[in-house]
């Protein structure tokens, strides 16, 4: 308990420096700025504004990216409640209800309720972070290279396990992924891998570009292809307090999103994801009369909410102490420590604690400027979301072009970006998701580097993976999970619950 | 060719799945003809050619059971989309990489126009990309965008970018900073960008500011 106190203290003598309190600041307000776009996700704001963290110290880039991250998931909920657009798949719940609300001249309400509801879970989240990085890192210490290797068979099992869609197709994506992470020179023979025997590609596919491709070029095509459809409530906004009513409606549904988010969002694959849809699905069970949700029920924002923003701060978790990115903005993290030089893993909380308890307590912080900066400026935001498309997408455009252009001062990095667009745009038009593309390669170098180690250690024998007790139990729960998803009921089951 | 698509999707019934493992299988195969020149090694040392063959093989394996599934299974249809919006955004993003510094590609050398041509090329040729575009507003938002991102990229967190052309660059007198003439010039583009937007209300006008 006492380290625990002394470790957040430090924490937070770091996150309330001026320097650091600024960056939040500013992270959360660029990152709502771009996140409250439609059609714009997490994942393509933080790819857009990686570059400008460039120039800042270790610590201040990560407490300005959480920033960022936090502002766009938050930004997300704002244009699901409003615009009925959710940017991703984490807020499409809130929709639902949250825009059935708006419609009906509450919206206020129904943003005032997210906010709070997300800043509860938030702190509860950060002290969950608090509490487990210490003796979780202490378990990932005792991993060696087989370890590590099935940990991350089971991440991605698990990401496949409980993403929506076909379970081939997504297998299918995460092996493309590994397969472009190993294109580049080879560390250990120095071969040149599948790299046309071009020179730009010898240092492999830079992280950046491939996730600015996927995540904003790619999807600006497929938004161009689909015909605009906008529905901008009309409605005032309402009063931005809720009342004592919606306040005594609220508080139960956060409780247990907060306790459902906290405890999916640490699943090594990406848990937080399923959060929402939990949560939704709990308080439609609990209700004493269903039939109001799906017709501007608060509880139905106010429990998917905070299960979201729960499931996205503790799922920093398996990142921080283990070193392995749970969804694709995980991966993106992953990609901005390298750039700084820190490489992410159980090492980073002993070797570095000041930047380790540093970006937890920015966390909580960044969570207070949420509720501080976003519900004053709802008006902004509203006038923000009026903006046709055929103006933002190519400012956003732009925006991708020189954030690539300037991470390596490269041309033909941007060229790239326009190849693998149009790539991961057929793909998607054949129905693969991209998410388990950039997964695999982001682990893929990972687990070939210890792989390799495995099998040096084991003499060449592959049965290493099945006789070490600890990477065996990590296969077996993989492959359960796996068997189980494949088996038609399960399935029916999970597809049922996305479609909900 | 009406009859001809009424028959195909009697037997295909899953079409997107049908151009999926197409996809994944040719994949699969450029990946194997590209390592096919790199040592496998064994377990015990592996050689740079084992992980990239034993995924290529894996995908072209999930290729082949999509293909089948497309015939066994039915599922969505493969949407027509145009692609004539994909290729003029990509045709922007080419735009950009060209102007924005020399480059080499073989024996032709582009020249280096820098981010004050670079930016609006791409807006205004990615902007076309939108079935509604309009080119009016088109240059008014790359005239109104281009000293934002000139002030945020160049001025204030002084990303190594190269600004404007590099002929330009001896024309402007010696005793001038290179910030305050980034400056002037994009103050000059708000302007313009302001008037263009007044003056482009009146339908008169209009043509005006465009051939501008």
């Amino acid at each position: 308990m006492e380290t625990f106190l002394s470790n957040l203290s430090l924490g937070f003598s770091v996150a309330l420096g001026l320097q650091n309190l600024g960056l939040a600041f500013l992270g959360c307000l660029v990152g709502t700025l771009i996140g409250v776009l439609p059609g714009v996700g997490p994942v393509a704001t933080i790819a857009m504004l990686l570059p400008i963290t460039f120039n800042l110290d270790p610590t201040g880039s990560l407490i300005m990216l959480a920033g960022i991250y936090y502002g766009a998931q938050y930004g997300g909920s704002t244009t699901a409640i409003l615009v009925n657009i959710p940017g991703e798949a984490t807020s499409v719940v809130t929709a639902i209800d949250g825009h059935e609300m708006a419609k009906k001249g509450r919206a206020g309400a129904a943003l005032a309720v997210a906010a709070l509801g997300s800043f509860f879970a938030g702190s509860v989240a950060t002290l969950v972070i608090a509490a487990l990085g210490a003796p979780l890192t202490r378990v990932a210490l005792m991993f060696g290279a087989t370890e590590y290797f099935s940990l991350m068979i089971m991440g991605l099992v698990l990401a496949v396990v409980l993403a929506g869609g076909s379970v081939l197709k997504a297998v299918a994506m995460i092996l493309v992924g590994i397969l472009l992470s190993t294109v580049g020179t080879d560390l250990e023979t120095g071969d040149e891998r599948m790299t046309f025997g071009l020179i730009f590609l010898s240092d492999g596919i830079d992280f950046a570009v491939l996730a600015m491709a996927i995540f904003g070029v790619a999807e600006i095509m497929r938004n161009l292809a689909q015909p605009e459809s906008r529905d901008v409530v009309r409605k005032p906004i309402g009063r931005l307090l809720p009342n004592r009513e919606e306040l005594r409606q609220s508080w139960a549904p956060v409780l247990r999103g907060t306790l459902m988010g906290s405890i999916l969002g640490i699943l090594p694959g990406n848990g937080a994801v399923l959060a929402p849809f939990a949560s939704y699905a709990m308080e439609k069970k609990l209700a004493q009369d269903p039939s109001r949700f799906g017709k501007g029920a608060i509880e139905g924002v106010a429990g998917p909410e905070s299960a979201n923003n729960a499931g996205a701060q503790t799922s920093f978790i398996p990142l921080l102490t283990l070193g392995i990115p749970g969804n694709a903005v995980m991966a993106l993290m992953v990609g901005a420590m390298t750039i700084q030089g820190i490489i992410p893993g159980p090492q980073v909380m002993t070797g570095n604690p000041s930047l380790f308890w540093g970006m937890i307590a920015s966390m909580w912080v960044g969570n207070l400027m949420l509720l501080v900066i976003n519900l004053p400026m709802v008006g902004l935001w509203v006038r923000l979301l009026k903006v046709p498309y055929r103006l933002m997408f190519p400012a956003i455009l732009a925006f991708c072009c020189i954030g690539i252009y300037s991470i390596n001062s490269l041309p033909t990095d941007v060229m790239f970006i326009g190849l693998f667009g149009l790539v991961g745009y057929l793909l998607i038009k054949c129905g693969f998701e991209p998410a388990p593309l950039l997964l695999g390669f982001v682990l893929g170098k990972l687990m070939e580097e210890n792989m390799r180690r495995a099998l040096i250690l084991s003499r060449g024998s592959l049965s290493t993976f099945i006789t070490e007790p600890i990477s065996a139990g990590l296969l077996i729960v993989s492959a359960v999970l796996l068997v189980a998803a494949i088996i038609p009921n399960v399935r029916k089951g999970r597809d049922e619950m996305f479609v909900e | 060719m009406t009859s001809r698509l009424k028959h195909n999707t009697k037997w295909l019934m899953a079409p997107q799945n049908f151009a999926g493992g197409i996809a994944l299988v040719s994949i699969a195969a450029m990946a194997l003809w590209l390592t096919r020149d790199l040592d496998p090694g064994t377990l015990s040392a592996m050689g740079s050619g084992m992980l990239p063959r034993i995924l290529a093989w894996a995908v072209g394996l999930c290729g082949v059971a999509l293909f089948v599934s497309a015939f066994l299974k039915s599922g969505e249809r493969l949407e027509r989309g145009n692609l004539q919006g994909p290729l003029l955004i990509i045709l922007a993003i080419f735009a950009f990489s060209a102007t924005i510094r020399p480059l080499t590609i073989g024996p032709v050398t582009t020249p280096g126009l820098g981010l004050i041509v670079a930016v609006p090329l791409s807006i205004i040729i990615g902007g076309m990309a939108s079935a509604e575009a309009r080119i009016h507003e088109l240059v008014v938002l790359s005239l109104g965008l281009t000293p934002c991102c000139m002030f945020v990229f160049c001025d204030m967190l002084n990303l190594p970018i190269p600004v404007f052309p590099q002929a330009a660059i001896e024309i402007f007198p010696d005793g001038w900073s290179a910030k305050s003439i980034l400056r002037i010039s994009a103050l000059v583009m708000i302007a313009a960008a302001v008037a263009i937007f007044y003056t482009g209300r009146q339908p008169g006008l209009a043509d005006r500011g465009e051939s501008e």
